[in-house]
């Protein structure tokens, strides 16, 4: 069978040219235009309810964030307007810290993005061992929660008695250490953990689907593999490269763990840990001075945003289709195995290494000292007992649960709004959704703690659980929309239209049709979702309070007070419970549809 | 069975008129080609038939009901329709299986198991698919497809059955055999059946009328044969195959004893006898439509009734079936379909003769 599954499923109905000057003008599922022509009233409030969360969810926040920044007192005092907060932030020493954190970004997506290309095309073109195994370990580093690496490897790289240089003291006999993570070098490495499997989702696919004639034309005009390369491959994935590109700086700026742990301990700032510092390391909360921070990095955020749009619009993705091509496979010969231990080493860096940290931290008295008379299961019982522990495992259990599944519905139902039908105010439920884009979780949480002070006092949100859910929604939904998009995108009307020609009604056609469709979608959002809110810090360490600390925040505090070992067994914890999920994704999900 | 009536049917996209003042009245069994070339407003006609679309003039009716009429905003929605639907992309649920897909109609209606297990096995037979109903359905090949996309359209016995555009995704040899059998399947099963497509030779293969559309407005509406033979208008003619249009100026006309008049015509360096539909006073310009199969070449000098023309052969092109030989004659280059065995020298003088019931002329 020459070609795949996915190609002979054709979902995707390729309409014509000529056929969108005909029908064109009513491509947007008039279907649904048609279900509510009766009731137009009905389809109005159900716009005007989606505005209303969309806009609590995010312009409220936003607001609230210039109307902080303008304000001379912390959120739910009386105060004055003033330009204090913008006056403090334009100093030299903030400007050393816009530059660090650029820097820093830039410093960690160049390397990542060399790397993330040279995996993923090792990978999807070249014949080395067991790729689809390797696809998963090497990916599996997103999924697990930032802390938790850095945590461990705070421990593994710590100069005095990190196990790294504790093995290349008792080696080489020198005294010195061989690495101290607490560094320019630390904060980047750690970055690039992430960036790395993240930039490889990204990039791997264009290598995948790319048409293998138009590498195959280049060598029949003589080109030679390396040039073909260079000239053809590499340059059809510009737009795919550039995107994943600025996409990977900009997360580089939002960054906050990173820098956290090993940045500020050597006094390293970047803007997000000042907004952090600025609020919980004084001795009074200075909150303009943050607001007016984040206000000021969200600006920055913008530029990138529109430079990105900038530099991607015109560029044209069509030579990248979504057909299922079988990609030219270079058979490497013995150089093979090569490609093979480089997947695995990163794995073991990324992976094994860390989690080996946790559990070793995990079973002895102090971390540092590895003798066997320090083995103890103490720090198992202290964590097990701790009634704190367990509260936070309810409540980011809870606000896993409960927060993905809000987040995708809104997704799902917003992104069916705006690809699929022609309602008036899509495009602003669209545009309203994608605002978090540019937010980092930090500056969102400073939005969202004026915007809950300043809601009127019935409405008790601030410090509660609340709270939380409420800002993993809108961090969540840019993602949730974009991943509905994509599955809506993939469907042809005619699978709903053909639906309602054969006799089925409007919302049995959603029911039967496009749910039963777009579910697979929607479980991978979901999942994502979960895992990006059990990771998340910037935003919780903002906003919880007694009572409503998620995990990451109760590591966090361990960690803060020195408590490293019982941060290796929630850690660990933790990383059962990533490697639980992730396998029911790849094993029932994947299972169902062919990408992610 | 029922039959589809247009009245005056318009679409509009803003300012652009898709669709414009269509009369058209399918009868009941008949099959129907709506043909015309990209963007003539053909999809849009079946898709407001099938209430996919919705008409911003005119009145539409399916049998003896309307289903749409714009002034008095009545629109009965696709569902209540009670008709078949084969898509262009065939439009196959990808979750379900086939035979999943061919009951759906029916479990929509809530139709008994036992009832669904009987119809949805008729109709699979009717296609010839009955051996795959458990397959799942992207497991299958474009044909196939096709099949099972006929078969739910069928299941429930729909007033009418609507295609559009169900073969072009078919290779050529596919597209023949599918088209021929599915022509068979409709004079059996006697189904009121509107078809969407731009390919010519499938619309004449298929249909008991076509229609053929240009800028949103009916053309002509005939049998194939007529349509083909007796084009009314010039562009009707230009759109099957590449026939010979020729100006020519009318001297005669007469009644030919039939339907027809018979002309004689004259053009520049020839003349000769033609026929056309309706009487045209001497002196009016005329196009004159000759096609290439009609066509004979012969040597020089010899003439005999209807039109000939002295010219030189400039190129010859063998095509397998046929040759495709251009004559160069003084007023223009015609194109003549010659049996393939024949050959034929380049640059020999010979006489083009077609006889004048082969000729057909329409006003310029």
């Amino acid at each position: 069978m020459p070609w795949s599954h996915e190609d002979r499923m054709t979902i995707i109905h390729n309409r014509s040219l000529d056929d969108i000057a005909e029908t064109g003008p009513t491509l947007g599922g008039n279907a649904v235009t048609r279900a509510f022509s009766g009731g137009s009233i009905g389809r109005l409030i159900g716009m005007l309810a989606l505005i209303a969360i969309l806009g609590f969810l995010t312009i409220y926040p936003l607001a609230m964030l210039l109307y902080g920044s303008l304000h001379s007192t912390p959120p739910g005092l009386a105060g004055e307007f003033n330009l204090n907060g913008y006056r403090a932030i334009m100093t030299t020493q903030n400007f050393l810290v816009l530059i660090n954190t650029v820097g820093i970004s830039l410093a960690k997506t160049v390397p990542s993005l060399t790397i993330a290309v040279f995996l993923a095309w090792i990978i999807a073109r070249t014949d080395t061992p067991f790729r689809g195994t390797l696809e998963v370990l090497i990916t599996l580093p997103f999924f697990i929660p930032p802390i938790l690496t850095a945590m461990a490897w705070g421990m593994l790289g710590n100069p005095q008695v990190g196990v790294i240089n504790l093995v290349w003291r008792s080696i080489s006999g020198s005294t010195d250490p061989l690495v101290n993570v607490y560094s320019y070098g630390g904060v980047v490495w750690h970055m690039c953990q992430y960036s790395i499997p993240f930039l490889f989702l990204f990039t791997v696919d264009a290598f995948r689907t790319m048409d293998p004639s138009l590498e195959e034309s280049s060598r029949m005009c003589g080109a030679s593999r390396w040039t073909t390369f260079r000239k053809i491959t590499l340059l059809l994935m510009l737009p795919v490269l550039t995107s994943s590109f600025m996409l990977s700086f900009i997360r580089g700026i939002e960054s906050f763990e990173s820098p956290l742990f090993f940045g500020l301990p050597a006094g390293i700032k970047v803007i997000t840990t000042d907004i952090y510092e600025s609020i919980n390391h004084r001795a009074t909360p200075d909150y303009q001075y943050a607001t007016s921070l984040s206000f000021a990095i969200m600006g920055l955020m913008f530029l990138l945003v529109i430079w990105q749009w900038a530099l991607l619009r015109g560029k044209s993705f069509q030579t990248v289709t979504g057909k299922g091509f079988r990609p030219n496979v270079m058979e490497l010969g013995p150089w093979r195995w090569v490609t093979f231990g480089f997947c695995v080493l990163f794995f073991i860096i990324t992976v094994v290494l860390p989690v080996g940290q946790l559990l070793l931290g995990s079973f002895f008295r102090f971390f540092g000292f590895y003798t066997y008379e320090m083995l103890t299961l103490e720090h198992y019982r202290a964590v097990f007992s701790n009634s704190e522990f367990w509260r936070a495992v309810r409540n980011t259990m809870m606000l896993g649960l409960l927060g993905a599944t809000a987040t995708m519905a809104l997704g799902a139902v917003v992104a069916y709004v705006s690809v699929r039908t022609r309602w008036r105010g899509r495009s602003l439920i669209d545009g309203m959704a994608w605002l978090p884009w540019m937010m980092p979780g930090m500056v969102l949480g400073v939005g969202f703690l004026w915007a809950f002070a300043m809601l009127p006092g019935p409405i008790p949100i601030y410090g509660t659980v609340w709270a939380l859910l409420l800002a993993y929604l809108a961090l969540g939904t840019p993602v949730a929309v974009r991943v509905m998009t994509g599955a809506y995108h993939q469907l042809s009307y005619d699978l709903e239209e053909c639906s309602r020609v054969h006799g089925a009604s409007w919302f049995q056609t959603m029911w039967r049709i496009m749910v039963a469709l777009a579910w697979p979608a929607f479980a991978v959002g979901w999942v994502l979702t979960f895992f990006g809110i059990m990771r998340e810090l910037s935003a919780s360490i903002l906003l919880y309070s007694v009572g409503s600390e998620t995990l990451a925040v109760v590591l966090l505090k361990l960690w803060a007070n020195g408590n490293a070992e019982q941060v290796s067994v929630i850690g660990l914890m933790m990383m059962l419970l990533v490697i639980l999920f992730r396998w029911v994704q790849l094993r029932f999900i994947k299972a169902r549809i062919s990408k992610l | 069975m029922a039959s589809v009536t247009l009245e005056n049917v318009t679409r509009m996209y803003g300012a652009v008129t898709a669709v414009d003042q269509v009369n058209l009245r399918v009868k009941s069994g008949e099959f129907v080609t709506l043909l015309g070339p990209s963007g003539c407003g053909k999809t849009t006609t079946l898709r407001m038939v099938a209430g996919l679309e919705k008409n911003t003039g005119g009145r539409i009716s399916i049998g003896d009901n309307v289903v749409s009429d714009a002034d008095k905003g009545y629109f009965v929605p696709s569902e209540r329709r009670r008709l078949g639907m084969v898509f262009q992309s065939y439009a196959i649920w990808p979750h379900m299986t086939v035979f999943d897909n061919v009951a759906y109609p029916l479990r929509i209606r809530r139709r008994t198991d036992k009832e669904i297990q009987d119809r949805v096995m008729n109709a699979l037979r009717l296609v010839e698919m009955e051996q795959y109903a458990e397959r799942p359905s992207p497991a299958l090949s474009g044909g196939q497809q096709q099949r099972v996309a006929i078969a739910r359209a069928l299941v429930f016995e729909p007033e009418v059955l609507l295609l559009d555009e169900p073969l072009s995704n078919l290779d050529a040899r596919l597209r023949t055999q599918m088209g021929d059998e599915f022509r068979q399947l409709q004079q059996r099963l006697k189904i009121t059946t509107l078809y969407v497509t731009h390919d010519q030779s499938e619309a004449m293969a298929l249909s008991d009328r076509v229609v053929v559309m240009h800028g949103g407005k009916i053309l002509q509406v005939g049998a194939p044969e007529d349509i083909y033979r007796r084009p009314e208008s010039r562009q009707v003619a230009a759109f099957f195959g590449t026939p010979n249009l020729l100006q020519a100026k009318v001297r005669n006309c007469r009644p030919n004893g039939g339907q027809y008049y018979k002309l004689d015509v004259e053009g520049r360096g020839w003349s000769g006898e033609c026929h056309a539909a309706i009487e045209i006073p001497a002196g009016a310009d005329v196009t004159v439509m000759v096609r290439p199969e009609n066509l004979q070449l012969g040597e020089a000098g010899a003439a005999n009734g209807g039109l000939s023309w002295a010219g030189e052969i400039s190129q010859a092109i063998f095509r397998g079936p046929h040759r495709s030989v251009m004559v160069k004659t003084a007023d223009q280059t015609l194109h003549i379909e010659t049996p393939s065995l024949a050959d034929v020298g380049i640059g020999r003088a010979v006489t083009v003769a077609a006889p004048s019931d082969a000729a057909w002329a329409v006003r310029s």
